[in-house]
């Protein structure tokens, strides 16, 4: 009996023994999860005042490079490494757009016998079916000093200038001439490309990349936080990942006003402006962008401004009621008022009753512009404020 | 009578002084004193013979507004008014000469202060006090000319700064230019000269800060602008410009921009497509709809029935929802006349379109607001609110017309019909056949029971 226990009395005393190192375990986790819990708490603060920016809109609508630009702007820009980066993808572009020029005048040529206005010289037409068949390859060759001549020449004929005057039937892309042009530089062997070079880049975008940054600069602390999210403009499902985005701050709608006459990549017998369109009001009619303010940003008014001279605006359904005034600058800016409007009516149309009270505003921008987007942003980060500031109720 | 000449002031045997008019003035025996400068004199110390010449008259007119503070002494005791031409009557009583002969014509041989009989009609120029209001006039004159070329002066550098400023330095001086402006301008509206006003509607384009912009068209609307400056001021991406204003800006913004609309309308060459814009039309109803600040709900309803008066806006402005936003507005009772008739009179004039006339149908409570205002107190309410329900009954006349005899259309329309108005008495009439079409006689004189108007 005795044994039993004093057994008893030994198993008691490592059963109290055994308790402690499970007090010490408990406490060790409750003090991390709590850490954690606070944590979560802070950045789930901290997000909360960073403001979140959309950048949406159709395929080759400008959003990539004004992401690119803010980069510029407000980020360090573009290092070395990445700058050396990009070479390969202008050459690329190279290829990709001579390619098109070429192919484009043989189809041209083939519909409309008659004419031989896009008939490219003899001469001329082995370089054509030679730089086809790179631009068709899934690797490029470096752009060197001979191939760049080669284009040169091409690019020079008649037939090809032809073409690119007609390039909206096509898919050429709006920086055809900027490459053209700068070929010399682009096949130097040390060819490093400019900011400029890489605004002009054109990388169609998968997935979705985003940057935070802060307008004033990284050293006063007192700015705003933004986060800039980029999407792909391409058809695919949208509306599957689309309300992953809900209650961002504003939605950045990027529309090129240059491409009524051009067709889509995707579907090449639907007009550009009018898939612009049909997106619009898609977006303004989703729920997940109640509150967020819209910022509208009608793009590639440069090439706008040259366009409408000689391509009216009527060609496209959605302008059909246009009506001309003259000529030179005034018919330029009568023609973007049109163009305004319609957005104008489009948003208003599509807005609930309830949902007139958020912010929309229409900026005229040029992406390829460094200082006019800057202005613009200027502009846009003083709305997000005031409208911040209102809504707190001290304005 | 012998002149006598001014000198410095000098003794008389017993204390006395003898004041002449600057000193007494300058010395503020008379309250002449204060701010900026004294009077020119030249140098034997009597007045400037340029300031004598400036006619006192005209000094009083344009002082009128500054001179509170006139010593009670010049003033003439049968106008109140100061006197230009002083006389004393033989009971030492002064007044303004043609006072006191109208006076003396429709009868009276009184002083009119002391009520004394007057043996003797004779007025003396009190050629004193003459001198004193002269130069009490002059000083103040002298002072606020140079207070405002002062001001001018201010108003010309600030221009200066503001064609080379940027940023913060830039806000202040439209800042204070705006200042310097809300203080002059009900009396100097060309505070800022020309060349001011343009480069200010200069700083007014699709890339100005809305700080820098709402600063100028403070002060923009506090002038007044040549037609050449306002029809600049109508170019689209100006325009658009005070469209966003007025939609994000405070109160005192609005107000701002919808002024400096109205004065742009007030243009001959002002064409309808200026405000054609939805933008323009949602803000204004926005403005319209917020109640804590009544004096924006004015300034909105004024606006939008100048706009209404333009026909082509008209189906835009029902394309926004003007139509149940105006009737829910006027279903306040508590609203005043100079809110309620501005609001029926854009609606008199949408229901003038076939949209406008379906969106007021459709407006559950369209016709029995209009119905209750319809002798709310004033002619114009009761004009309008009849063409609306006589529009609205005319289109939809079986849906409107029992709603409005329901709502107790009937009792008021026999009131008016015995009315004075000829105008409005036919409406009446015709309206009041039209809606007992659906009835029998004896229901419906039923349903027109007086007691149903008293509300």
């Amino acid at each position: 009996m005795r044994s039993m226990l004093s057994l008893s009395i030994v198993s008691m005393g490592s059963f109290c023994s055994r308790q402690q190192p499970l007090n010490e375990v408990d406490a060790e986790e409750n003090i991390q999860a709590a850490e954690i819990d606070r944590r979560i708490a802070q950045e789930t603060k901290a997000e909360q005042h960073i403001h979140k920016l959309l950048l949406l809109g159709a395929g080759e609508s400008g959003k990539s490079t004004i992401f690119k630009q803010i980069r510029l702007l407000f980020q360090t820009g573009f290092d070395e490494v990445e700058l050396k980066s990009y070479a390969s993808v202008i050459h690329a572009n190279v290829y990709q757009t001579i390619k098109i020029l070429y192919d484009g005048a043989k189809e041209l040529a083939q519909n409309d016998p008659s004419s031989s206005k896009y008939v490219v010289c003899t001469e001329n037409k082995d370089i054509g079916e030679k730089l086809s068949e790179i631009g068709s390859k899934m690797d490029y060759p470096y752009l060197t000093k001979e191939i760049a001549k080669e284009i040169t020449t091409l690019w020079n004929d008649p037939a090809i200038q032809e073409t690119y005057s007609h390039g909206n039937k096509l898919q050429v892309p709006d920086c055809a001439q900027y490459f053209m042009e700068n070929l010399e530089r682009f096949s130097e062997a040390t060819y490093v490309p400019t900011k400029e070079d890489v605004l002009h880049a054109r990388v169609r975008t998968t997935g979705v990349v985003e940057i935070q940054f802060s307008p004033v600069g990284e050293s006063r602390k007192s700015g705003e936080v933004y986060r800039l999210y980029d999407v792909g403009g391409q058809r695919n499902e949208r509306r599957k990942w689309i309300h992953l985005f809900e209650g961002v701050t504003s939605v950045i709608f990027c529309a090129a006003i240059s491409e009524y006459d051009q067709l889509l990549f995707e579907d090449e017998t639907k007009n550009r402006m009018m898939e612009t369109k049909e997106l619009f009001e898609w977006v303004l009619k989703q729920s997940c962008f109640e509150k967020s303010s819209f910022m509208l940003f009608l793009n590639k008014f440069d090439i706008f401004e040259k366009k409408i001279q000689k391509v009216p605006l009527n060609v496209c359904e959605w302008f059909k009621d246009y009506q001309p005034v003259g000529s030179g600058r005034q018919e330029v800016e009568h023609a973007y008022e049109f163009v305004k409007k319609k957005y104008e009516e489009l948003y208003f149309q599509n807005s609930k009753p309830d949902r007139v009270d958020r912010a929309f505003k229409i900026y005229r921008t040029t992406v390829l512009d460094q200082k006019l987007i800057k202005k613009t942003f200027k502009l846009v980060d003083e709305t997000l404020r005031r409208r911040n500031l209102i809504e707190a109720g001290l304005l | 009578m012998p002149q006598y000449e001014q000198h410095a002031s000098w003794r008389l045997e017993g204390g006395g002084q003898i004041i002449d008019p600057e000193t007494a003035v300058k010395g503020g025996i008379l309250g002449g004193g204060g701010g900026g400068g004294g009077l020119p004199t030249g140098k034997d110390g009597s007045l400037v013979v340029a300031a004598e010449k400036i006619d006192l008259r005209k000094m009083i007119e344009e002082l009128d507004s500054e001179a509170e503070d006139v010593p009670s002494v010049f003033i003439c005791p049968i106008s109140l008014e100061p006197m230009v031409d002083p006389v004393t009557l033989i009971t030492g009583q002064t007044y303004e000469r043609a006072n006191i002969l109208k006076w003396f014509s429709m009868g009276h041989l009184t002083c009119p202060t002391t009520m004394q009989e007057l043996w003797d009609d004779a007025v003396t120029p009190n050629r004193t006090l003459y001198q004193l209001i002269s130069a009490w006039f002059s000083q103040r004159y002298l002072q606020m000319k140079k207070r405002s070329e002062d001001v001018q002066g201010r108003a010309a550098e600030l221009i200066q700064t503001l064609k080379k400023a940027k940023g913060q330095v830039r806000v202040q001086a439209l800042k204070e230019l705006h200042n310097i402006v809300i203080s002059h301008a009900p009396v100097n509206k060309s505070v800022v000269d020309i060349a001011g006003v343009t480069h200010l509607s200069s700083l007014l384009g699709p890339f100005t800060s809305h700080a820098v912009g709402s600063e100028v068209i403070a002060i923009l609307v506090n002038l007044t602008l040549d037609s050449d400056t306002k029809s600049n001021l109508m170019q689209p991406a100006k325009i658009s410009l005070v469209v966003d204003l007025l939609n994000e800006g405070t109160i005192d913004t609005k107000i701002n921009c919808t002024k400096l609309i109205e004065m742009l309308m007030a243009e001959r060459c002002f064409r309808s497509e200026v405000v054609s814009s939805l933008s323009l039309l949602v803000a204004l109803l926005r403005l319209v709809k917020d109640k804590r600040h009544p004096n924006g709900v004015a300034a909105g309803l004024t606006l939008l029935k100048d706009i209404g008066s333009h026909a082509q806006v008209r189906s835009l402005m029902v394309s926004v929802g003007a139509v149940p936003q105006l009737v829910e507005l006027l279903s306040n009772p508590k609203w005043e006349l100079k809110f309620i008739e501005p609001a029926l009179q854009i609606l008199d004039d949408l229901s003038t379109t076939p949209e406008g006339l379906s969106a007021l149908k459709d407006c559950p409570q369209a016709i029995r607001t209009a119905v209750r205002l319809l002798m709310n107190g004033s002619d114009v309410c009761t004009h309008h609110a009849l063409s609306i329900l006589w529009a609205v009954c005319k289109l939809a006349f079986d849906e409107c017309a029992s709603l409005a005899v329901e709502a107790g259309l009937g009792a008021k329309l026999l009131l008016l019909r015995s009315g004075c108005n000829p105008e409005m008495k036919q409406r009446a009439a015709e309206l009041l056949k039209l809606c007992s079409r659906n009835y029998s006689p004896t229901v419906f004189s039923s349903k027109c029971k007086l007691t149903r108007t008293i509300q």
